[in-house]
Protein backbone atom coordinates (compact mmCIF):
# COMPACT_ATOMS: atom_id res chain seq x y z
CA UNK A 1 0.00 0.00 0.00
CA UNK A 2 2.78 2.43 0.95
CA UNK A 3 4.47 1.89 -2.41
CA UNK A 4 1.25 2.65 -4.28
CA UNK A 5 0.46 5.70 -2.14
CA UNK A 6 3.87 7.23 -2.70
CA UNK A 7 3.96 6.28 -6.38
CA UNK A 8 0.62 8.06 -6.82
CA UNK A 9 1.86 11.13 -4.95
CA UNK A 10 4.93 11.30 -7.17
CA UNK A 11 3.02 10.93 -10.46
CA UNK A 12 2.11 14.62 -10.33
CA UNK A 13 5.11 15.84 -8.30
CA UNK A 14 8.84 15.48 -8.96
CA UNK A 15 9.61 15.92 -5.31
CA UNK A 16 7.57 16.05 -2.11
CA UNK A 17 8.47 16.49 1.56
CA UNK A 18 12.11 16.97 0.54
CA UNK A 19 12.34 13.55 -1.11
CA UNK A 20 12.77 12.77 -4.80
CA UNK A 21 10.66 9.94 -6.21
CA UNK A 22 13.69 7.62 -6.33
CA UNK A 23 14.71 8.24 -2.72
CA UNK A 24 11.14 7.83 -1.45
CA UNK A 25 10.63 4.53 -3.29
CA UNK A 26 14.03 3.36 -2.02
CA UNK A 27 12.91 4.40 1.46
CA UNK A 28 9.67 2.40 1.24
CA UNK A 29 11.47 -0.68 -0.08
CA UNK A 30 14.10 -0.50 2.64
CA UNK A 31 11.65 0.16 5.44
CA UNK A 32 9.61 -2.90 4.44
CA UNK A 33 12.79 -4.95 4.30
CA UNK A 34 14.25 -3.70 7.59
CA UNK A 35 10.98 -3.92 9.48
CA UNK A 36 10.53 -7.52 8.42
CA UNK A 37 14.09 -8.29 9.41
CA UNK A 38 14.37 -6.20 12.57
CA UNK A 39 10.88 -5.85 14.03
CA UNK A 40 9.22 -9.16 13.11
CA UNK A 41 10.05 -11.44 16.04
CA UNK A 42 9.44 -15.02 17.08
CA UNK A 43 9.35 -13.84 20.70
CA UNK A 44 6.08 -11.90 20.49
CA UNK A 45 4.31 -14.65 22.42
CA UNK A 46 7.00 -14.74 25.10
CA UNK A 47 4.84 -13.21 27.85
CA UNK A 48 2.16 -15.88 27.53
CA UNK A 49 4.87 -18.57 27.44
CA UNK A 50 6.16 -17.19 30.74
CA UNK A 51 2.77 -16.86 32.39
CA UNK A 52 1.64 -20.32 31.30
CA UNK A 53 4.78 -21.87 32.80
CA UNK A 54 5.99 -23.13 29.42
CA UNK A 55 9.54 -21.91 30.05
CA UNK A 56 9.93 -24.14 33.14
CA UNK A 57 11.14 -26.86 30.80
CA UNK A 58 13.97 -24.64 29.56
CA UNK A 59 14.89 -23.44 33.03
CA UNK A 60 15.60 -27.02 34.08
CA UNK A 61 18.09 -27.50 31.27
CA UNK A 62 21.74 -26.44 31.42
CA UNK A 63 21.28 -23.75 28.79
CA UNK A 64 21.30 -19.98 28.87
CA UNK A 65 17.72 -18.73 28.42
CA UNK A 66 18.70 -15.53 26.58
CA UNK A 67 21.01 -17.60 24.36
CA UNK A 68 18.11 -19.90 23.52
CA UNK A 69 15.85 -16.95 22.68
CA UNK A 70 18.60 -15.44 20.54
CA UNK A 71 18.99 -18.69 18.57
CA UNK A 72 15.21 -18.91 18.07
CA UNK A 73 15.24 -15.31 16.89
CA UNK A 74 18.10 -15.90 14.42
CA UNK A 75 16.31 -18.97 13.01
CA UNK A 76 13.16 -16.90 12.58
CA UNK A 77 15.09 -14.11 10.80
CA UNK A 78 16.63 -16.61 8.37
CA UNK A 79 13.17 -17.94 7.58
CA UNK A 80 11.88 -14.36 7.11
CA UNK A 81 14.76 -13.58 4.80
CA UNK A 82 13.65 -16.21 2.30
CA UNK A 83 10.06 -14.94 2.17
CA UNK A 84 11.28 -11.37 2.15
CA UNK A 85 13.49 -12.06 -0.84
CA UNK A 86 10.55 -13.50 -2.81
CA UNK A 87 8.23 -10.67 -1.76
CA UNK A 88 10.79 -7.97 -2.60
CA UNK A 89 11.47 -9.58 -5.99
CA UNK A 90 7.75 -9.57 -6.74
CA UNK A 91 7.35 -5.89 -5.78
CA UNK A 92 10.56 -5.01 -7.57
CA UNK A 93 9.25 -6.47 -10.82
CA UNK A 94 5.96 -4.58 -10.47
CA UNK A 95 7.26 -1.15 -9.43
CA UNK A 96 10.72 -1.34 -11.07
CA UNK A 97 12.20 1.13 -8.59
CA UNK A 98 15.59 2.78 -9.08
CA UNK A 99 17.36 2.06 -5.80
CA UNK A 100 20.28 4.37 -5.17
CA UNK A 101 23.03 2.59 -3.21
CA UNK A 102 25.43 4.50 -0.94
CA UNK A 103 29.23 4.08 -1.12
CA UNK A 104 30.82 1.01 0.47
CA UNK A 105 31.78 2.76 3.72
CA UNK A 106 28.24 3.98 4.37
CA UNK A 107 26.81 0.64 3.32
CA UNK A 108 28.97 -1.19 5.87
CA UNK A 109 27.91 1.25 8.55
CA UNK A 110 24.31 0.74 7.47
CA UNK A 111 24.73 -3.02 8.03
CA UNK A 112 26.26 -2.40 11.48
CA UNK A 113 23.43 -0.03 12.46
CA UNK A 114 20.87 -2.55 11.18
CA UNK A 115 22.47 -5.20 13.36
CA UNK A 116 22.30 -2.71 16.25
CA UNK A 117 18.58 -2.19 15.50
CA UNK A 118 18.11 -5.95 15.57
CA UNK A 119 19.71 -6.20 19.01
CA UNK A 120 17.67 -3.24 20.24
CA UNK A 121 14.43 -4.85 19.09
CA UNK A 122 15.45 -8.16 20.70
CA UNK A 123 15.97 -6.36 24.01
CA UNK A 124 12.66 -4.45 23.75
CA UNK A 125 10.82 -7.71 22.96
CA UNK A 126 12.40 -9.38 26.01
CA UNK A 127 11.42 -6.37 28.12
CA UNK A 128 7.78 -6.64 27.01
CA UNK A 129 7.90 -10.40 27.39
CA UNK A 130 8.96 -10.02 31.02
CA UNK A 131 5.48 -8.66 31.80
CA UNK A 132 4.41 -12.31 31.65
CA UNK A 133 6.18 -12.93 34.98
CA UNK A 134 3.54 -10.90 36.76
CA UNK A 135 0.41 -10.65 34.60
CA UNK A 136 -1.46 -12.55 31.89
CA UNK A 137 -2.81 -9.23 30.58
CA UNK A 138 -0.06 -8.35 28.16
CA UNK A 139 -2.07 -7.70 24.99
CA UNK A 140 -2.89 -4.10 26.00
CA UNK A 141 0.74 -2.94 26.34
CA UNK A 142 1.69 -5.01 23.28
CA UNK A 143 -1.03 -3.44 21.14
CA UNK A 144 0.03 0.04 22.26
CA UNK A 145 3.66 -0.82 21.54
CA UNK A 146 2.86 -2.00 18.01
CA UNK A 147 0.72 1.06 17.33
CA UNK A 148 3.52 3.38 18.44
CA UNK A 149 6.04 1.35 16.49
CA UNK A 150 3.97 1.45 13.30
CA UNK A 151 4.39 5.19 13.10
CA UNK A 152 7.50 6.05 15.06
CA UNK A 153 9.73 3.57 13.23
CA UNK A 154 8.68 5.21 9.94
CA UNK A 155 6.71 2.34 8.38
CA UNK A 156 4.18 4.33 6.34
CA UNK A 157 6.11 7.56 5.93
CA UNK A 158 9.54 8.96 6.81
CA UNK A 159 9.57 10.67 10.19
CA UNK A 160 11.23 13.82 8.85
CA UNK A 161 8.03 14.83 7.04
CA UNK A 162 6.35 15.30 10.43
CA UNK A 163 6.24 18.64 12.26
CA UNK A 164 9.54 19.37 14.08
CA UNK A 165 7.91 19.22 17.52
CA UNK A 166 6.58 15.71 16.87
CA UNK A 167 9.95 14.59 15.49
CA UNK A 168 11.67 15.81 18.65
CA UNK A 169 9.26 13.79 20.81
CA UNK A 170 9.75 10.66 18.68
CA UNK A 171 13.54 11.01 18.89
CA UNK A 172 13.27 10.78 22.68
CA UNK A 173 12.24 7.15 22.19
CA UNK A 174 14.35 4.24 20.86
CA UNK A 175 11.89 3.52 18.02
CA UNK A 176 13.52 5.58 15.21
CA UNK A 177 16.60 3.41 15.78
CA UNK A 178 14.71 0.30 14.71
CA UNK A 179 14.83 1.23 11.02
CA UNK A 180 14.33 4.94 10.33
CA UNK A 181 17.85 6.24 11.06
CA UNK A 182 19.38 3.26 9.24
CA UNK A 183 17.50 4.22 6.07
CA UNK A 184 18.46 7.88 6.45
CA UNK A 185 22.07 6.68 6.46
CA UNK A 186 21.49 4.50 3.40
CA UNK A 187 19.93 7.43 1.54
CA UNK A 188 22.95 9.58 2.42
CA UNK A 189 20.78 12.12 4.27
CA UNK A 190 22.99 12.34 7.36
CA UNK A 191 26.15 14.40 7.78
CA UNK A 192 29.16 13.12 9.75
CA UNK A 193 27.97 14.86 12.92
CA UNK A 194 24.54 13.17 12.68
CA UNK A 195 26.19 9.81 12.03
CA UNK A 196 28.30 10.14 15.18
CA UNK A 197 25.32 11.34 17.24
CA UNK A 198 23.04 8.50 16.11
CA UNK A 199 25.77 5.89 16.65
CA UNK A 200 26.18 7.07 20.25
CA UNK A 201 22.41 7.14 20.84
CA UNK A 202 21.91 3.66 19.35
CA UNK A 203 24.64 2.23 21.62
CA UNK A 204 23.15 4.17 24.56
CA UNK A 205 19.68 2.63 24.03
CA UNK A 206 21.11 -0.87 23.68
CA UNK A 207 23.11 -0.42 26.89
CA UNK A 208 20.34 1.20 28.97
CA UNK A 209 17.50 -1.06 27.84
CA UNK A 210 19.79 -4.10 28.02
CA UNK A 211 20.66 -3.31 31.64
CA UNK A 212 17.02 -2.67 32.60
CA UNK A 213 15.84 -5.85 30.85
CA UNK A 214 18.53 -7.92 32.54
CA UNK A 215 17.55 -6.59 35.99
CA UNK A 216 13.82 -7.13 35.39
CA UNK A 217 14.40 -10.69 34.16
CA UNK A 218 16.52 -11.50 37.21
CA UNK A 219 13.74 -10.16 39.43
CA UNK A 220 11.10 -12.00 37.42
CA UNK A 221 12.94 -15.32 37.57
CA UNK A 222 13.28 -14.96 41.36
CA UNK A 223 9.52 -14.60 41.72
CA UNK A 224 8.73 -17.22 39.06
CA UNK A 225 6.72 -20.23 40.22
CA UNK A 226 5.26 -23.15 38.34
CA UNK A 227 3.60 -26.33 39.49
CA UNK A 228 3.05 -29.66 37.76
CA UNK A 229 4.08 -28.51 34.30
CA UNK B 1 -40.74 -11.40 18.87
CA UNK B 2 -37.79 -13.55 17.70
CA UNK B 3 -35.84 -10.37 16.95
CA UNK B 4 -36.44 -9.19 20.52
CA UNK B 5 -35.09 -12.48 21.86
CA UNK B 6 -31.93 -12.10 19.79
CA UNK B 7 -31.54 -8.51 20.93
CA UNK B 8 -31.83 -9.63 24.56
CA UNK B 9 -29.25 -12.36 23.99
CA UNK B 10 -26.89 -9.83 22.37
CA UNK B 11 -27.38 -7.54 25.38
CA UNK B 12 -26.13 -10.37 27.59
CA UNK B 13 -23.05 -10.75 25.34
CA UNK B 14 -22.51 -7.00 25.69
CA UNK B 15 -22.80 -7.03 29.49
CA UNK B 16 -20.40 -9.97 29.68
CA UNK B 17 -17.91 -8.09 27.52
CA UNK B 18 -18.23 -4.97 29.71
CA UNK B 19 -17.57 -7.04 32.84
CA UNK B 20 -14.53 -8.60 31.19
CA UNK B 21 -13.26 -5.15 30.26
CA UNK B 22 -13.71 -3.88 33.80
CA UNK B 23 -11.64 -6.77 35.15
CA UNK B 24 -8.79 -5.95 32.73
CA UNK B 25 -8.96 -2.17 33.11
CA UNK B 26 -5.24 -1.48 32.75
CA UNK B 27 -4.83 -3.42 29.52
CA UNK B 28 -7.98 -1.88 28.08
CA UNK B 29 -6.85 1.67 28.80
CA UNK B 30 -3.58 1.00 26.98
CA UNK B 31 -5.52 -0.59 24.12
CA UNK B 32 -7.65 2.55 23.89
CA UNK B 33 -4.58 4.81 23.87
CA UNK B 34 -3.19 2.67 21.03
CA UNK B 35 -6.39 3.15 19.03
CA UNK B 36 -6.34 6.91 19.59
CA UNK B 37 -2.69 7.10 18.53
CA UNK B 38 -3.31 5.10 15.35
CA UNK B 39 -6.25 7.31 14.39
CA UNK B 40 -4.30 10.50 15.20
CA UNK B 41 -1.17 9.46 13.27
CA UNK B 42 -3.23 8.42 10.24
CA UNK B 43 -4.96 11.80 10.27
CA UNK B 44 -1.66 13.66 10.67
CA UNK B 45 -0.29 11.79 7.64
CA UNK B 46 -3.38 12.58 5.56
CA UNK B 47 -3.30 16.25 6.52
CA UNK B 48 0.40 16.40 5.67
CA UNK B 49 -0.43 15.04 2.20
CA UNK B 50 -3.37 17.45 1.96
CA UNK B 51 -1.11 20.41 2.68
CA UNK B 52 1.62 19.30 0.28
CA UNK B 53 -0.12 17.62 -2.65
CA UNK B 54 -3.08 19.25 -4.42
CA UNK B 55 -4.50 16.13 -6.09
CA UNK B 56 -4.21 12.43 -5.42
CA UNK B 57 -5.17 9.78 -7.98
CA UNK B 58 -7.70 12.18 -9.51
CA UNK B 59 -9.22 13.22 -6.20
CA UNK B 60 -8.65 16.39 -4.24
CA UNK B 61 -6.76 15.98 -0.97
CA UNK B 62 -9.93 16.88 0.95
CA UNK B 63 -11.85 14.12 -0.82
CA UNK B 64 -9.12 11.66 0.10
CA UNK B 65 -9.70 12.35 3.77
CA UNK B 66 -13.37 11.37 3.34
CA UNK B 67 -12.25 7.97 2.01
CA UNK B 68 -10.24 7.48 5.19
CA UNK B 69 -13.12 8.58 7.46
CA UNK B 70 -15.49 6.14 5.74
CA UNK B 71 -12.93 3.36 6.14
CA UNK B 72 -12.53 4.24 9.81
CA UNK B 73 -16.30 4.12 10.42
CA UNK B 74 -16.98 0.83 8.60
CA UNK B 75 -13.93 -0.83 10.14
CA UNK B 76 -14.99 0.20 13.65
CA UNK B 77 -18.53 -1.13 13.17
CA UNK B 78 -17.08 -4.43 12.05
CA UNK B 79 -14.74 -4.56 15.06
CA UNK B 80 -17.53 -3.71 17.51
CA UNK B 81 -19.97 -6.37 16.34
CA UNK B 82 -17.90 -9.12 14.78
CA UNK B 83 -14.95 -9.50 17.12
CA UNK B 84 -16.05 -13.10 17.75
CA UNK B 85 -14.62 -14.04 14.35
CA UNK B 86 -11.09 -13.57 15.75
CA UNK B 87 -11.46 -16.26 18.40
CA UNK B 88 -13.86 -18.61 16.64
CA UNK B 89 -11.33 -21.11 15.30
CA UNK B 90 -10.03 -21.55 18.84
CA UNK B 91 -13.57 -22.31 20.03
CA UNK B 92 -13.88 -24.94 17.31
CA UNK B 93 -10.55 -26.48 18.38
CA UNK B 94 -11.50 -26.48 22.07
CA UNK B 95 -14.96 -27.84 21.38
CA UNK B 96 -16.84 -24.83 22.77
CA UNK B 97 -18.68 -24.59 19.48
CA UNK B 98 -20.43 -27.87 20.31
CA UNK B 99 -22.23 -26.03 23.10
CA UNK B 100 -23.40 -23.30 20.70
CA UNK B 101 -25.09 -25.92 18.58
CA UNK B 102 -27.18 -27.21 21.46
CA UNK B 103 -28.59 -23.76 22.34
CA UNK B 104 -31.94 -22.54 20.98
CA UNK B 105 -30.35 -19.65 19.09
CA UNK B 106 -28.72 -19.61 15.71
CA UNK B 107 -25.06 -20.76 16.12
CA UNK B 108 -23.99 -18.31 13.44
CA UNK B 109 -25.43 -15.44 15.46
CA UNK B 110 -23.52 -16.61 18.52
CA UNK B 111 -20.25 -17.18 16.64
CA UNK B 112 -20.45 -13.86 14.83
CA UNK B 113 -21.67 -11.50 17.55
CA UNK B 114 -20.83 -13.39 20.74
CA UNK B 115 -17.89 -11.18 21.68
CA UNK B 116 -18.68 -7.51 21.07
CA UNK B 117 -15.65 -5.23 21.38
CA UNK B 118 -16.46 -2.71 24.07
CA UNK B 119 -13.20 -0.80 23.57
CA UNK B 120 -14.12 -0.09 19.97
CA UNK B 121 -17.67 0.81 20.99
CA UNK B 122 -16.28 3.43 23.39
CA UNK B 123 -13.73 4.60 20.83
CA UNK B 124 -16.54 5.04 18.30
CA UNK B 125 -17.84 8.11 20.20
CA UNK B 126 -14.73 10.36 19.97
CA UNK B 127 -13.92 8.92 16.55
CA UNK B 128 -17.33 9.93 15.18
CA UNK B 129 -17.13 13.35 16.81
CA UNK B 130 -13.70 14.04 15.30
CA UNK B 131 -14.82 12.67 11.92
CA UNK B 132 -17.87 14.98 11.82
CA UNK B 133 -15.74 17.95 12.85
CA UNK B 134 -13.17 17.24 10.13
CA UNK B 135 -15.87 16.55 7.54
CA UNK B 136 -17.58 19.88 8.29
CA UNK B 137 -14.31 21.76 7.82
CA UNK B 138 -13.33 20.13 4.53
CA UNK B 139 -13.73 21.95 1.26
CA UNK B 140 -16.33 19.61 -0.23
CA UNK B 141 -20.01 19.92 -1.11
CA UNK B 142 -22.54 17.21 -0.38
CA UNK B 143 -26.20 17.06 -1.42
CA UNK B 144 -29.00 15.44 0.56
CA UNK B 145 -29.51 12.91 -2.22
CA UNK B 146 -25.87 11.85 -2.24
CA UNK B 147 -25.99 11.58 1.56
CA UNK B 148 -29.00 9.24 1.39
CA UNK B 149 -27.26 7.08 -1.24
CA UNK B 150 -24.12 7.12 0.89
CA UNK B 151 -26.03 5.75 3.87
CA UNK B 152 -27.65 3.06 1.71
CA UNK B 153 -24.28 2.05 0.27
CA UNK B 154 -22.58 2.07 3.69
CA UNK B 155 -25.34 -0.29 4.86
CA UNK B 156 -24.57 -2.39 1.79
CA UNK B 157 -20.90 -2.26 2.85
CA UNK B 158 -21.90 -3.65 6.24
CA UNK B 159 -23.59 -6.55 4.44
CA UNK B 160 -20.29 -7.23 2.67
CA UNK B 161 -18.37 -7.10 5.96
CA UNK B 162 -20.90 -9.51 7.46
CA UNK B 163 -20.43 -11.82 4.47
CA UNK B 164 -16.63 -11.75 4.81
CA UNK B 165 -16.87 -12.55 8.52
CA UNK B 166 -19.27 -15.45 7.82
CA UNK B 167 -16.81 -16.72 5.22
CA UNK B 168 -13.98 -16.62 7.78
CA UNK B 169 -16.14 -18.46 10.35
CA UNK B 170 -16.97 -21.13 7.78
CA UNK B 171 -13.28 -21.58 7.00
CA UNK B 172 -12.76 -21.85 10.77
CA UNK B 173 -15.17 -24.80 10.86
CA UNK B 174 -13.50 -26.51 7.92
CA UNK B 175 -9.86 -25.93 8.86
CA UNK B 176 -9.93 -24.91 12.58
CA UNK B 177 -7.29 -22.30 11.70
CA UNK B 178 -8.20 -18.75 10.63
CA UNK B 179 -5.48 -16.53 12.07
CA UNK B 180 -3.65 -16.25 8.76
CA UNK B 181 -6.76 -15.48 6.75
CA UNK B 182 -7.87 -12.85 9.28
CA UNK B 183 -4.51 -11.06 8.94
CA UNK B 184 -4.71 -11.20 5.14
CA UNK B 185 -8.20 -9.70 5.34
CA UNK B 186 -7.06 -7.00 7.80
CA UNK B 187 -4.15 -6.08 5.52
CA UNK B 188 -6.35 -5.97 2.43
CA UNK B 189 -9.11 -4.01 4.14
CA UNK B 190 -6.60 -1.39 5.31
CA UNK B 191 -5.98 -0.67 1.63
CA UNK B 192 -9.48 0.82 1.65
CA UNK B 193 -8.09 3.85 3.48
CA UNK B 194 -7.33 5.13 -0.01
CA UNK B 195 -9.52 4.97 -3.14
CA UNK B 196 -9.17 1.48 -4.62
CA UNK B 197 -8.96 2.92 -8.15
CA UNK B 198 -5.36 3.98 -7.44
CA UNK B 199 -4.11 0.38 -7.14
CA UNK B 200 -2.81 -1.52 -10.16
CA UNK B 201 -4.64 -4.37 -11.88
CA UNK B 202 -5.22 -7.21 -10.99
CA UNK B 203 -5.13 -6.01 -7.36
CA UNK B 204 -7.85 -3.46 -8.17
CA UNK B 205 -10.11 -6.22 -9.53
CA UNK B 206 -9.47 -8.35 -6.42
CA UNK B 207 -10.34 -5.42 -4.15
CA UNK B 208 -13.58 -4.73 -6.01
CA UNK B 209 -14.87 -8.23 -6.68
CA UNK B 210 -13.03 -10.96 -4.76
CA UNK B 211 -12.62 -9.26 -1.36
CA UNK B 212 -14.92 -6.33 -2.21
CA UNK B 213 -13.29 -3.65 -0.05
CA UNK B 214 -13.86 -1.17 -2.90
CA UNK B 215 -17.61 -1.82 -2.89
CA UNK B 216 -17.61 -1.34 0.90
CA UNK B 217 -15.68 1.91 1.10
CA UNK B 218 -14.67 3.45 -2.24
CA UNK B 219 -18.09 3.41 -4.01
CA UNK B 220 -20.12 4.90 -1.08
CA UNK B 221 -17.51 7.66 -0.69
CA UNK B 222 -17.45 8.41 -4.42
CA UNK B 223 -21.26 8.70 -4.42
CA UNK B 224 -21.16 10.98 -1.36
CA UNK B 225 -18.59 13.23 -3.02
CA UNK B 226 -20.61 13.42 -6.26
CA UNK B 227 -17.81 11.72 -8.22
CA UNK B 228 -18.75 9.19 -10.93
CA UNK B 229 -18.53 5.85 -9.05
CA UNK B 230 -16.03 3.23 -10.26
CA UNK B 231 -18.96 0.79 -10.66
CA UNK B 232 -22.71 1.45 -10.76
CA UNK B 233 -24.81 1.45 -7.61
CA UNK B 234 -26.73 -1.52 -9.02
CA UNK B 235 -23.53 -3.60 -9.33
CA UNK B 236 -22.44 -2.51 -5.83
CA UNK B 237 -25.73 -3.59 -4.24
CA UNK B 238 -25.68 -6.79 -6.28
CA UNK B 239 -22.21 -7.61 -4.90
CA UNK B 240 -23.37 -6.75 -1.34
CA UNK B 241 -26.53 -8.86 -1.35
CA UNK B 242 -24.95 -11.58 -3.49
CA UNK B 243 -21.94 -11.98 -1.20
CA UNK B 244 -24.19 -12.27 1.86
CA UNK B 245 -26.36 -14.95 0.25
CA UNK B 246 -23.29 -16.85 -0.98
CA UNK B 247 -21.61 -16.68 2.44
CA UNK B 248 -24.76 -17.98 4.19
CA UNK B 249 -24.91 -20.90 1.77
CA UNK B 250 -21.22 -21.59 2.40
CA UNK B 251 -21.78 -21.47 6.18
CA UNK B 252 -24.66 -23.97 5.95
CA UNK B 253 -22.47 -26.26 3.83
CA UNK B 254 -19.51 -25.92 6.23
CA UNK B 255 -21.77 -26.60 9.22
CA UNK B 256 -22.70 -29.97 7.71
CA UNK B 257 -18.99 -30.84 7.55
CA UNK B 258 -18.46 -29.98 11.24
CA UNK B 259 -17.53 -32.79 13.54
CA UNK B 260 -17.60 -32.03 17.26
CA UNK B 261 -14.92 -33.05 19.68
CA UNK B 262 -17.43 -34.27 22.25
CA UNK B 263 -16.69 -31.61 24.86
Amino acid sequence: MSLTVWTVIFTSNNSAFGYSKESMITYIFLVAFLQSMIIASSLNGLASRLYSGEISNYLLKPINLFGLFAIQEIADKIKNLLFLFLESLFLFLIFKPIIVFPDLKLFLLFLIWSFGGLILNFIITLLFGSLGFWSPQVWGPKFLFFMILDFTAGKLFPLDILPIMLQKIIYLTPFPYLSFVQIQLFLNRLNSQDILKHTVILVFWIFILGTITNKIWKKGLKSYESVGI
Amino acid sequence: MRLKTYFNVWKIFGFNAIQENLVNRGSNILFMIGKVLRFSFSLIFLFLIKNTVSSFAGYTSAQMIVFFLTYQFIDLISQIFYRGTYVFSNEVRLGSFDAYLTKPINPLFRALTGKPDINDAIFMIPSLAVSFYIFNNLDISVTWLSLVWYLILVTNGLLIITAINILILSIGILTTETEGIIWIYRDLSSMGRFPIGMYMQPLRFVLFFIIPIGMMITIPTEVLLGVKPSFSIFVTILVGVGSLIASLKFWNWALKKYSGVGS
